[in-house]
């Protein structure tokens, strides 16, 4: 793992010692290398889990996120070029070392061992993320946005640090290798139930769960490029990961303490579907929408069934891609025109037709359609939901429908239609743009050939 | 930096009176402590240029979809259109700036305020009709839930325009025609008159298109238009000045000659009496600024290149200074006094129910007065409205004039009617400006046009393709022959 963490380090020297122009295609291409090197992590020897170190581990689930979290770190620096080109030399170099610095706790979170230094640095990761969306988000809405992001995480895990603390000091160890021998099962007793909570509300407040879910469409929305990138794509995907590791520990405590949670999963999924439909800006609804997505995750990860499992991993690297691309697709429009409301935007297929090749594949991907990985995800959750309760599958009918129906009403509001005269001398795409958008489908369809890679470990 | 955040963030609501509230409520004397502390450091320390915590909320939002340019009667009937025809509810986020928020020199507050419907442009006959309808029903428009319903001194009695001989009868007859039913009180009285000014090219048309639909009206007053809108964010920010930063790009027309095509990226708003300015961020800007929307065209770059192109078309908006003389006359005409405009060019209207009455004239070419400032000139009065008056209504040769004012025309001098639409170079600046002595009583139809254009992509109910920006280019003169 040293052979990750080590060149992501380095990356700070290299961007603070290169020269102005040679900057931004250094760090990206470093950073291309580095998830290059991350793939030989794939070789999975055992069934177990690819065993590095005392403190490193990477198993067939943190694989594929570890990998989604090196190949993002170039997209978010390509990403970021135009937005950054009047910011003095000194601050550009700032923003790409706090990308680079989250790039290190989040490599170093999917891989640890230990459930103390997961949680150091899943905190560790609150602050590049604060610093870059409060620093160089767009609107002063921006000021409470960080707020609320800071406030509602550290206010979640705070629980977390001391149920830690407690279960170190009765088990011993928490080594995530050896808890899963755990034989001391949880009981029914409200102390139990309460360290269960404590252990899963950091997680469901990171995912989020619909009644937690405050932060997400104010952080996504005023981030800058970069951040929503980032905080779409992997940081829903810790609590996600954290919650997956857990509950390997907190038999049987789960099988009745999921309930509230899955009620407020099934129902937020159908409503931040729903807020979807009226939402007018774009960033918003693409933030809303990564809700809905991540629910159904919630709602796998609760019941435990292996078939839930699969999906929940697919569906997380799966919907990393996508919200990323979306995010990167609504950022190409809003830099052009300054202004995220939809309406204002219309008929960019005649103007812009290779992003509208992009627009309608992230659009494909984003409602599930088959045979992307999406589909694999949805599909394994809302099979196993289905077979856990028969009523859910009216909830989930309902989600898919409504996720079809505003991922399409995007679609066509942003793309078809006559242009409004006003964008008609918008700049073509860039080929910045287009790479960004072809690296960010690439693994999207590739992975239809061989999803058992992103299947968990499970399969 | 907790309590920092808080006093910052208590310009935006939500999480800062929230938290303090439930506090206890100390947090007023809080944030002063706090900014007088702040206040002493800085004066210790030497300034530095970098203040991350200041609070703005006095300043405009660093981001607004739409911002337009202007605060009178279009810029506001622009902004209530635009909200009121977006399809999702509180989609586009609009900023009305106005360098005055007193109007003390806009034209909205020192109209006179008559509303006609004779015309010779069917587009302007048109704009006039739906104007006459808002107004009339304006409760249906701008009502606000829970408040009292509005009253906009609306005097439907008439308009009179005088024509000379030879186009009375033709006239008469057109009218009794267009309107069989001449029951209720007739709206257009047209007179025989003794002079001989030819009034036969403005005839023909004028009984052709004028539809006989509603009366005239005596508009409100511009304070209660503009307290009515509630959704819209007019800050009132008063600047001193307007720039704007754009962005230009070469494209090729399809006979392969170059032109530069410009998109305006931010507005700079700068803030009356102070060095502080706001670069707003937009997508569209709407230039509604009356008499100075000259003035605002040339600071986005019209008008910039060798004349006779595109390029270097100008906006040919100039305020031009006009003048209202407001007087008494004790055995003056009664509450049945028509607005009535002389084939002289000097017009009266009845002001209340006291025997007074508002009145002037457009003078002629030679004499136009200075626009430089809003003195008003009483000379004129006696020389060139007086005996126009006296001569049409035997009862002003006996008058006392109370008070006078000046106000401005945004005049447009290529041919008198409004510029409406896009900009084709400059791709997202719209224009709602130029009306030259009509603005007022077409705000309502203009403004509905031009959130039409913007939303929509074209004009759907009144089709104004005629009065774009294009024809002052084509040299394609659309010329309104009943100018006041």
């Amino acid at each position: 793992m040293l052979k990750i963490i080590i060149p992501t380090i380095m990356l700070i020297p290299l961007t603070w010692l290169s020269k102005s122009n040679m900057m931004w295609i250094n760090s990206t291409i470093y950073s291309l290398m580095i998830s290059m090197v991350c793939l030989p992590l794939m070789n999975q020897p055992c069934d177990n889990s690819l065993n590095l170190s005392m403190l490193f581990f990477s198993d067939s689930l943190s694989t594929p996120l570890l990998m989604l979290t090196t190949w993002l770190l170039p997209l978010m620096i390509i990403a970021s070029q135009y937005h950054m080109t009047k910011e003095p030399l000194a601050r550009k170099k700032l923003y790409i070392t706090m990308m680079i610095l989250l790039q290190i706790f989040l490599i170093m979170t999917f891989s640890a061992t230990e459930l103390i230094m997961f949680y150091i640095l899943f905190e560790a990761t609150l602050v590049p993320t604060l610093i870059i969306i409060t620093r160089w988000g767009g609107q002063t809405e921006r000021l409470n946005a960080g707020i609320y992001f800071l406030f509602y995480t550290l206010a979640g895990s705070l629980p977390l640090l001391v149920a830690l603390t407690y279960t170190q000091t009765t088990l011993g160890s928490l080594n995530m290798l050896l808890t899963q021998y755990l034989t001391e099962r949880l009981t029914h007793v409200w102390g139990d139930s309460l360290l269960w909570l404590a252990f899963m509300l950091a997680f469901m407040v990171k995912m989020p769960l619909y009644g937690l879910h405050l932060w997400l469409p104010k952080a996504h929305v005023e981030a800058p490029i970069a951040g929503s990138m980032v905080l779409a794509a992997i940081l829903l995907k810790l609590g996600g990961y954290g919650m997956l590791r857990i509950t390997m520990m907190l038999n049987p405590t789960v099988n009745f303490m999921a309930y509230p949670f899955m009620m407020l999963s099934m129902w937020g999924m159908v409503m931040t579907s729903s807020i979807c439909l009226r939402q007018t800006d774009l960033k918003s609804l693409i933030a809303y929408s990564s809700v809905s997505h991540m629910a159904l995750v919630i709602m796998a990860i609760l019941i435990q069934s292996p078939w839930s499992f699969m999906g929940a991993t697919a569906l997380m690297i799966a919907h990393g891609l996508t919200s990323s691309l979306l995010f990167c697709l609504a950022n190409s429009n809003y830099e052009r025109t300054h202004s995220r409301t939809m309406i204002l935007v219309r008929g960019l297929q005649m103007i812009l037709p290779l992003m509208a090749a992009w627009w309608l594949l992230a659009s494909l991907t984003n409602l599930a359609l088959p045979p992307s990985i999406n589909l694999i995800g949805e599909l394994f959750v809302t099979v196993s939901m289905f077979s856990w309760s028969n009523f859910s599958i009216i909830l989930l009918g309902i989600n898919i429908t409504i996720t079809a129906l505003y991922t399409l009403y995007m679609l066509i509001m942003t793309q078809r239609g006559k242009y409004t005269y006003h964008i008609h001398n918008i700049k073509p795409s860039y080929t910045r743009e287009n790479t960004l958008m072809l690296l960010h489908l690439t693994p999207l369809l590739l992975l239809m050939i061989n999803p058992k890679i992103i299947l968990g470990t499970m399969y | 930096m907790f309590r920092g955040a808080l006093w910052l963030l208590a310009g935006r609501g939500c999480v800062g009176r929230g938290l303090s509230t439930r506090s206890g409520g100390s947090t007023p004397d809080w944030t002063e402590k706090v900014s007088e502390i702040k206040k002493k450091i800085q004066s210790a320390l030497p300034g530095g240029a970098w203040d991350p915590l200041y609070d703005t909320s006095h300043l405009p939002p660093e981001h607004s979809d739409v911002v337009i340019v202007g605060g009178g009667v279009l810029g506001l009937s622009v902004a209530y259109w635009l909200k009121r025809l977006e399809k999702p509810r509180g989609a586009i986020r609009v900023l009305v700036v106005d360098r005055d928020h007193t109007y003390s020199r806009a034209s909205t507050g020192l109209s006179v305020g008559g509303i006609r419907q004779q015309f010779s442009l069917p587009e302007n006959i048109q704009l006039s009709l739906f104007s006459v309808d808002f107004l009339r029903n304006i409760n249906e428009y701008l009502a606000v839930v829970d408040d009292p319903p509005l009253d906009v001194q609306f005097n439907p009695s008439g308009y009179l325009l005088l024509a000379s001989e030879k186009g009375a009868a033709i006239m008469e007859n057109n009218v009794k025609v267009q309107r069989p039913d001449m029951a209720a009180l007739p709206s257009v009285i047209t007179m025989v008159s003794q002079e001989q000014e030819s009034a036969t090219d403005r005839s023909p048309s004028l009984t052709r298109d004028i539809r006989q639909e509603g009366a005239k009206v005596c508009l409100m007053s511009p304070e209660q238009l503009q307290n009515k809108f509630p959704w819209i964010n007019t800050d009132g920010v008063a600047l001193a000045s307007y720039g704007f930063s754009t962005s230009s790009s070469r494209m090729q027309t399809s006979g392969g000659k170059e032109m530069t095509l410009k998109r305006i990226h931010e507005v700079h708003v700068k803030m009356d009496h102070s060095l502080e300015y706001q670069p707003v961020e937009c997508a569209l800007v709407i230039n509604a600024a009356g008499a100075w929307s000259g003035q605002v065209a040339e600071l986005a770059g019209i008008g910039k290149g060798p004349p006779g192109t595109l390029e270097g078309t100008k906006l040919p908006v100039e305020p031009r200074k006009r003048y209202v003389y407001f007087w008494h006359c004790p055995e003056g005409p009664g509450l049945e006094t028509p607005f009535m405009a002389d084939t002289s060019g000097a017009y009266f209207r009845r002001e209340g129910l006291g025997h007074n009455y508002l009145g002037g004239c457009s003078p002629t070419e030679e004499e136009e007065p200075d626009p430089g400032n809003l003195e008003v000139d009483h000379d004129f009065f006696q020389d060139k409205v007086w005996p126009h008056l006296a001569h049409r209504v035997p009862a002003f040769q006996s008058l006392k004039v109370r008070s006078a004012w000046a106000g401005y025309y945004d005049y447009n001098t290529f041919d008198q009617n409004g510029v409406v639409g896009p900009h084709p170079l400059v791709v997202n600046m719209y224009f709602a400006t130029g009306f030259s002595g009509h603005g007022l009583q077409q705000a309502p139809a203009v403004g509905r046009a031009v959130a039409e254009m913007v939303l929509k992509g074209q004009f759907q109910t009144i089709d104004l393709s005629s009065l774009l920006f294009s024809r002052f280019y084509l040299g394609e003169k659309v010329e309104e022959r009943n100018i006041i």
